[in-house]
């Protein structure tokens, strides 16, 4: 299995270093003819399908100023990083790619990315303060900025209309608290019982997109914001996971089917009347069959100080954002700035959350991504930026590894609620000793 | 004792020979024996970003491999995976064979119908089944009105994936199995029918022993493809479940510090771990072949 996993990888990367040289002369090529333009190419790698329209549209209008064709690849998640990590170590790579919170240490680390300084101290339409801060800093090293931010993305809850009316319960208003959503939760599985329809779901491994969320609205955190601590062992952090334990899970299908069946699927089948989804999902229920049944609303806030309204600290959502960066060895260093940099500015922003392709990494651009989907009322993604606060995805160099040792640790605790204070401990241990690591 | 020269029609031979065989020796030059070497020299090292600036820590990797209980847990796992797969594949395809073997109505059917399940990308085949098992809305238990927890529960986990690691290998086992049974000569059969031999006894003392140069092969190469089982756990259960920690297997654990944590240097100490306990399986089972194979 392994030779076959390395003989798949090492044929892949074969595969992708010659399309690579295929591409990168016919670039030369187009170098040699460069003196009538017009031909030069600059090459795109992305991962998400979903997006690719719309940003060959607003590249295009770049290409027909700049006089360079922009060439888009797509291919997958997995595939994508692997065709980066081969591009790197076999010298081939695309000229402009994606950036994501998961690989942007190791990548900013290694030389792979271009920095970026000198072009935006030398670019007075190139503005960093206009982004929101957690991306730009994420894409910050030692002090170097190393990628554009591209989208952000925030955390709304969908619920399913059908449901809702068959129990005879009233739908969610954006003003409502995670308790209110726990009992409403409680309410569908009670009454759904017999038709194994449950209130909502929230699995181990459901940390973005629902309990980092409930940390935050709790005034809890995952990870201290020097980032040299963990902050699972906090009193608000306990209280929030207490209360995902007490309150959210009874409510969620079993530990057991949970692990079996995913949320969307669940949710799309009818089974679950309400998840936590991130904004980048809302295609997958936008074009599905009952489209009509979903509703979106604003995620719940946590009364801390109990006088009943929603401060803006108490509402909470994850965010996260992609930024456009540079092939550090590339050719066409300025083009690619050019390229980049229209991506990313105010006009390109807004019409992109025009598209529906994602919402602005530009603050105050993403208003037109709530009507981007038609009949489907998307406003909760972009009203929490005013309504509540935006948190960033928390993270450290070593995010990889303490966020999966938390998700394995909290899988004995989906199945016995009453530890969750004893395991939070323990996570928080073993993640202080990962960060110490780090140095 | 003095070699002999060649001829010039011998040697051009040996050269059409060995154009012929020069794209298989690239290949497994390239993507086989250059791996294998750069795997042990990344067990040796605490490795850096994109394979630059790896650092150099001799045996680091190995004392921290043998101190960790979790590579001892996953190889358990995949020792119990292979223990428990290979005899029953075995005798389930040994079984199928012998009566595939005889003259019957529809036989080519059947073999096909065995067959079947080697045809299908193992990826297909994993899906498949882990809707199959899937406690709430599975085929399996629906069928059987039953609720049981196939692959969530740690007690049947692992037997879930045997069920479906047997049933997959089955097909390939026969065939092999199949093909050393017509290898048999009738003669012997007819002679022991003349001494009064039941069928059972012509089994045992006919069949098996000519059968274990194939069985013998069947042995080994289903040890190494068990202890390296990676796909089926991996496709069919989620890391969530709380069966997991029963079934990951080592080359899954290799592949979570190589490809997820990014520590190569400490994947590669465990895939050479795996290694070199697989070569030692291989040499004892050499070393046992003079006593029950039978090459004649």
């Amino acid at each position: 299995m392994i030779k076959r996993a390395m003989a798949i990888l090492l044929a892949s990367t074969m595969a992708v270093s010659m399309a690579a040289c295929g591409s990168s002369s016919s670039g030369s090529d187009a170098g040699a003819g460069s003196s009538n333009g017009g031909d030069k190419t600059i090459s795109v790698a992305i991962w998400d399908p979903n997006q690719l329209d719309g940003l060959q549209q607003i590249a295009d209008e770049w290409g027909a100023e700049s006089g360079y064709t922009v060439d888009f690849t797509v291919p997958g998640w997995d595939g994508y990083w692997t065709m980066l990590e081969a591009g790197v170590s076999g010298g081939e790579m695309p000229d402009v790619f994606w950036m994501h919170s998961n690989n942007a240490e190791k990548y900013m680390g290694s030389g792979v990315l271009m920095n970026l300084d000198s072009y935006i101290e030398n670019d007075d339409s190139v503005d960093l303060n206009n982004y929101f801060e957690g991306i730009t800093d994420l894409y910050t090293h030692d002090g170097s900025v190393y990628a554009l931010p591209k989208d952000h993305d925030t955390i709304a809850v969908v619920y399913n209309k059908a449901i809702f009316d068959k129990y005879g319960i009233a739908y969610p208003t954006d003003d409502w608290t995670w308790e209110e959503f726990a009992a409403t939760a409680q309410e569908i599985s009670d009454k759904g019982k017999d038709d194994g329809v449950y209130g909502t779901y929230c699995n181990t491994g459901s940390n973005q997109d629902t309990w980092y969320n409930i940390i935050y609205s709790y005034g809890g955190e995952v990870i201290t914001e020097d980032k040299t601590a963990s902050g699972y062992d906090e009193p608000a952090t306990i209280e929030a996971m207490k209360f995902v334990a007490e309150k959210i899970l009874p409510a969620c299908p079993s530990p057991d089917s949970m692990a079996s069946t995913g949320g969307d699927t669940m949710f799309l089948s009818g089974l679950v009347g309400m998840i936590c989804q991130g904004s980048w999902t809302v295609n997958n229920f936008y074009t599905a069959d009952n489209a009509d049944d979903f509703g979106w609303v604003m995620m719940p806030y946590a009364d801390v100080n109990g006088n009943g309204q929603c401060e803006k600290e108490e509402r909470c959502s994850i965010y996260n954002g992609l930024g456009w960066s540079v092939y550090s060895q590339t050719d066409e260093a300025d083009a690619c700035w050019s390229l980049i940099s229209y991506l990313t500015n105010k006009e390109s922003q807004i019409k992109q959350s025009e598209l529906g392709v994602t919402m602005a990494g530009y603050i105050g651009c993403s208003e037109p991504f709530a009507e981007a989907f038609g009949d489907m009322d998307v406003s909760a993604f972009v009203n929490i930026e005013e309504q509540g606060t935006l948190i960033f995805r928390p993270y450290s160099k070593s995010t990889a590894i303490w966020e999966d040792d938390a998700s394995k640790a909290l899988v004995d605790v989906w199945s016995a609620p009453e530890t969750m204070e004893e395991t939070l401990h323990q996570i928080a241990d073993k993640m202080n000793t990962t960060l110490a690591a780090e140095k | 004792m003095k070699k002999k020269k060649m001829t010039a029609k011998a040697r051009k031979e040996a050269v059409t020979g060995l154009l012929f065989i020069t794209p298989t020796i690239i290949g497994l030059l390239i993507l086989n024996y250059y791996p294998i070497f750069e795997t042990v020299y990344q067990s040796l090292c605490r490795t850096g970003d994109f394979g630059i600036g790896n650092t150099f820590i001799g045996l680091e990797n190995f004392v921290r491999l043998f101190q960790d209980k979790e590579v001892f847990r996953t190889l358990w796992n995949s020792v119990k995976y292979a223990a428990l797969s290979l005899p029953l594949t075995i005798a389930i395809s040994l079984v199928l064979a012998v009566l595939l073997n005889r003259k019957m109505h529809m036989r080519g059917l059947y073999r096909t119908i065995f067959f079947l399940p080697m045809v299908c990308a193992p990826a297909a085949v994993a899906m498949v089944w882990k809707w199959m098992f899937n406690q709430d809305y599975g085929l399996l238990n629906h069928i059987f009105h039953a609720k049981i927890n196939w692959v969530t529960d740690p007690k049947i986990a692992l037997i879930a994936i045997v069920i479906v690691g047997v049933w997959s290998s089955i097909g390939n086992n026969m065939i092999l199995l199949l093909g050393g049974l017509q290898d048999i000569p009738r003669d012997y059969y007819e002679a022991a029918s003349v001494d009064g031999s039941s069928g059972v006894h012509c089994f045992l003392h006919i069949t098996i022993p000519l059968l274990s140069p194939m069985l013998f092969f069947i042995i080994q190469t289903g040890i190494m493809g068990a202890l390296q089982l990676f796909d089926l756990p991996f496709m069919i259960m989620d890391e969530s479940s709380r069966a997991w920690p029963s079934v990951k297997t080592i080359t899954y654990l290799f592949y979570e510090y190589a490809f997820v944590k990014s520590e190569r240097g400490y994947g590669a100490a465990i895939i050479m771990f795996l290694i070199c306990i697989i070569s030692i399986l291989t040499y004892l089972l050499q070393k046992s072949e003079a006593k029950w194979v039978h090459y004649d």
